[in-house]
């Protein structure tokens, strides 16, 4: 019946059936409390003994020493504390270190217990005055600068070649970092002993490695295991494109005008035409062999030279409004017609 | 829900040289945007702009976010809202580019029609009388075209009486674009659209062509039907 | 009533900018003059560009404007300036039009035309190579070539094209001054004797249209003479010319086998009459981007479009471009659109269609269309 009270909401649909409940309900809680009376003691039967065992204990404090971090003297030799690399030690570090993330308006965890501090690599072993120690030490084992290595222009000029590697420092439990392997040799091309031909022939060798704005061939090398073995092979490789490109293979003479790396005017079509025009203006009918059209010699066609190097640039510059303005220019020189005007 | 939107008083009310048709400036979006609902529309004409510059209403929204227009929302001098709705009608698949260079080529040829007739009328009188602009002849085509009641059917006792009633403004400039899209679409298959388009357009403009007929066809039988009137609120 | 208003000003908005001007004699037309249309007799017109010459578009515009006006711009001006200047003894000077698409290369050939007309050049006028080697109408017929090894004939093309240069020429060709210099047997029976006037050649061309590459070939040849030996000056103008060199053709044989420009009779005949081995003749070639199909089209100058072939073909050639509106011919176009009744509105919006149009004669003519 308790149990139908305890969880009876009262509702006001059926307020009749209601009201009987609680009146049958009152009586019984009437009963019960007359009883209570009646008796003078009711003892309970305590079968855990709760009250004894919490009496018992006793909260006993430990006598915990202060931090080491809070005893440290202000002046210590911090290179001693910490000599190595090595994980964060929260007790070690005299520093009112935070780290961690937190939800807005909280403080990130302190340095004890912290995990996230421990992962990381630090560097607290490699503090400036420790470096400039250790720097100290080294110097009686340094030879001297050169002295006529005075300048930048100087060391380029005497070591055109410039490996380019990192080394890496951390606090991991190895000392060995993937990247160090990496090797770059850098290295002007106009340094190189190189002919026209070599010259071209090796920038095609090393394809997308020539930069033509700063003019420097820049070499990496990463697939050894060790940077020795990299630096090895960049040397290698130097020197491998560099006695190929003085190499003339029997199919380099296959190249032909098509391929139009250079225009030579004195070669061409162009040449012949201009010859042959010539000669109609002057009434000649020759029939020229090709040795004598690249042999003739246009300085005798008035403004000749010009329409030459008109040509010249329109194919060998491409294309442009600059260039086609400046043959226009040129061939009109030449057939003698008036200058185009500037349209205004 | 998209229309549960705060429109701005600009955007409902809109005063154009030629516009008396009322085509909304503004989108709904058939799909929900990124944009939230306090965006507000963006206003792209400068004869807008300039009235609210006049009506301070500019510090007001100045503070409020705004969508940014569309492609076709321009502040051309030849934005038309209308011509835009209508090339919005004739697109298909989402293919605006093609629709637009159709009613253009539409355009073209009302132009290249009237040009010609107006070289051919004889006394200025005539002249003056042809219509030379053709966006005002799509204009003045579509006003022709609108029609003013329309027929809905109701069910009253097991049969349905085709009940004449009033017609909201949107309601008449969609039949009426949709009326013209139809007659230019029953043409031969070697007419193009722009040729035939362009014809309608001038018929309806006269008021005549299959277009008016159709209009004045449903007016007819509004009025015929009149007797069904009462089933509207019985 | 408003629109009437709208119109007066329209009108007066038009008037306030000079854009005409009386001078229709190309070769009076003087610096000035540029930026001012002028206005084609309707029967040189008709002499002249009655089968093709113009533009489609253009030609259009001239029925919807009830004239034909035609803009004097620099590079035109320039042009009859050098032919003027030119020393007709040496070698003809080949002159190549270039411009980007829509500039105007075309009427400017189309002006120069008609001052040659004027001048009394024989014309070889051929309105658009890409019209024999690119387009296949259902009518196309091709034959292969009797007298040319491998090659493919164009009869009706080049039938058509008689024609053409027997409209074009008629004065010329009526007087009879020009003979044929050597006989041409044709068949058994039928031949042209030395000696018979050019028309009559022409004729056969027409009337037997089987023979019509043949005696396109002859009548070049036979100017190229005539010309040579002073008996008249000649005109040459071929538009769309990069067409003869782009590496195929979109014709193809009854074998399916595509046909390569040079395969053409009327290519080699062509390609003959524009070499420079001849005097007394002037010879004006357009390089144009739309003479070729869309994947060469990247560039608007003429060694790109004339591949190195015809470059070399043609050096040395005077290029000369002819570009976009300036300032002074785009007002003056608009203000002639404004009188044809073709762009209408404030005048405040030559602004913005001179923005969208970038100033390119062919789109501000498409835009002003639909307004």
């Amino acid at each position: 019946m308790s149990v139908f009270i305890k969880h009876y909401r009262p509702c006001g649909l059926v307020s009749g059936f209601n009201n009987k409940i609680w009146r049958y309900n009152s009586t019984t809680a009437d009963v019960a409390t007359s009883k209570n009376e009646e008796d003078e003691e009711f003892r309970v039967l305590d079968i855990l003994k709760k009250r004894d065992r919490q009496q018992r204990r006793v909260a006993r404090r430990a006598d915990v020493q202060p931090d080491r971090a809070d005893r440290m003297a202000v002046d210590q030799n911090w290179g001693n504390v910490w000599p190595g690399p090595k994980s964060f030690h929260p007790s070690s570090v005299p520093l009112p270190l935070r780290q961690g993330y937190v939800p807005r308006g909280q403080a990130p965890p302190g340095k004890k217990a912290n995990a996230e501090l421990m992962k990381i690599p630090n560097f607290l072993h490699l503090t400036p005055p420790v470096i400039k120690a250790q720097c100290e030490a080294l110097k009686p084992f340094c030879t001297e600068w050169p002295k006529l290595l005075n300048s930048e222009e100087a060391i380029e000029k005497h070591y055109p070649v410039e490996i380019i590697s990192s080394d890496y420092c951390h606090a991991s439990p190895s000392i060995r970092n993937p990247l160090a392997r990496i090797v770059t040799l850098r290295i002007k091309l106009s340094t190189l002993n190189l002919d026209k031909h070599a010259k071209d022939k090796f920038i095609r060798l090393v394809g997308d490695r020539y930069d033509r704005e700063t003019d420097l061939v820049t070499i990496t090398a990463d697939r050894c295991p060790v940077k020795k073995q990299n630096l090895d092979y960049v040397n290698y490789l130097l020197t491998a494109c560099y006695h190929e490109s003085w190499n003339v293979e029997e199919w380099e003479k296959d190249k032909t005008e098509d391929d139009m790396e250079y225009y030579d005017w004195d070669k061409n079509a162009s040449k012949k035409s201009l010859v042959n025009w010539y000669l109609r203006t002057k009434n000649e009918n020759r029939e020229l062999t090709d040795e004598e059209y690249v042999a003739f010699d246009i300085s005798e066609i008035p403004n000749g030279e010009e329409y030459k190097n008109a040509v010249s640039n329109y194919l060998n510059d491409g294309e442009s409004e600059v260039t086609v303005k400046n043959y226009a220019k040129s061939v009109r020189k030449l057939l003698g017609l008036p200058e185009a005007k500037v349209v205004t | 829900m998209n229309t549960l939107r705060i429109l701005p008083k600009y955007c409902c009310k809109k005063t154009q040289r030629f516009c008396r048709l009322p085509v909304s400036q503004n989108r709904f979006y058939a799909r929900p945007t990124s944009f939230p609902d306090f965006f507000q529309n963006p206003v792209f004409r400068k004869e807008d702009q300039a009235k609210l510059v006049e009506t301070t209403d500019l510090s007001k929204l100045a503070a409020v976010p705004v969508k940014p227009p569309a492609v076709y929302e321009t502040c051309s001098a030849y934005h038309d809202p209308l011509v835009n709705k209508v090339i919005n009608h004739v697109m298909e698949m989402g293919k605006k580019q093609l629709a637009r260079s159709l009613v253009e080529k539409a355009f073209e040829n009302i132009k290249r029609i009237q040009i010609e007739r107006y070289h051919l009328a004889s006394t200025a009188e005539e002249k003056n009388k042809i219509e030379l602009n053709p966006k005002k002849v799509l204009h003045l085509a579509i006003e022709n075209s609108k029609p003013l009641l329309q027929l809905s059917p109701i069910k009253r006792g097991g049969i349905t009486y085709q009940v004449p009633g009033p017609i909201t403004e949107k309601r008449s400039l969609f039949l009426a674009i949709k009326w013209l899209l139809e007659a230019t679409n029953e043409k031969e298959r070697t007419i193009h659209f722009p040729e035939q388009f362009a014809w309608e357009l001038l018929d309806a403009a006269n008021n005549t062509g299959k277009v008016v007929k159709k209009k004045q066809d449903l007016h007819r039988q509004c009025e015929a039907n009149r007797a069904y009137a009462h089933y509207r609120w019985q | 009533m408003l629109s009437r208003n709208w119109r007066h000003l329209c009108r007066r908005y038009s008037q306030a900018v000079t854009f005409r001007t009386t001078e229709a004699s190309p070769a009076q037309q003087n610096e000035k003059q540029i930026g001012l249309f002028y206005t084609m007799n309707q029967e040189t017109c008709k002499q002249l560009f009655s089968q093709g010459g113009f533009p489609k578009s253009f030609q259009k515009q001239t029925k919807t404007f009830t004239e034909t006006a035609i803009m004097i711009r620099q590079p035109a001006l320039d042009l009859i300036n050098c032919i003027k200047s030119s020393d007709f003894n040496k070698p003809a000077i080949r002159y190549v039009l270039y411009g980007e698409k829509g500039t105007g290369k075309s009427l400017t050939m189309a002006h120069l035309l008609h001052y040659a007309h004027e001048d009394g050049y024989l014309i070889v006028h051929v309105p658009w190579v890409s019209e024999w080697l690119r387009r296949l109408p259902r009518s196309k017929e091709m034959s292969n070539s009797q007298t040319h090894e491998g090659c493919v004939d164009l009869p009706l093309d080049a039938a058509s094209w008689l024609l053409h240069f027997k409209g074009q020429n008629q004065h010329i060709l009526k007087t009879g001054e020009l003979k044929v210099s050597k006989e041409y047997v044709w068949s058994k029976r039928e031949k042209t004797e030395a000696g018979a006037p050019l028309a009559q050649l022409v004729e056969h061309g027409i009337s037997r249209v089987k023979y019509a590459c043949d005696v396109v070939d002859a009548l070049i040849k036979e100017i190229k003479t005539l010309s040579h030996n002073k008996q008249c000056k000649t005109f040459v103008a071929i538009d769309g010319f990069n067409s003869f060199f782009y590496p195929v053709t979109r014709l193809s044989t009854p074998t399916k086998k595509k046909v390569k420009p040079e395969e053409v009779t009327l290519t080699t005949t062509f390609m003959e009459l524009t070499k420079n081995d001849w005097t007394n003749a002037v010879i004006l070639l357009s390089a144009d981007q739309l003479a070729v199909p869309d994947d060469h089209q990247e560039s608007h100058f003429p060694r790109y479009l004339l591949y190195k072939k015809g470059f070399e073909h043609l050096d040395p050639f005077v290029p000369v471009e002819v570009g976009r509106y300036s300032e002074k011919e785009f007002l003056s176009c608009a203000s002639y659109y404004r009188d044809r009744l073709w762009l209408r509105g404030p005048p405040e919006i030559d602004t913005e269609l001179k923005f969208t149009s970038a100033c390119n004669p062919y789109r501000f003519m498409e835009q002003c269309a639909p307004l």
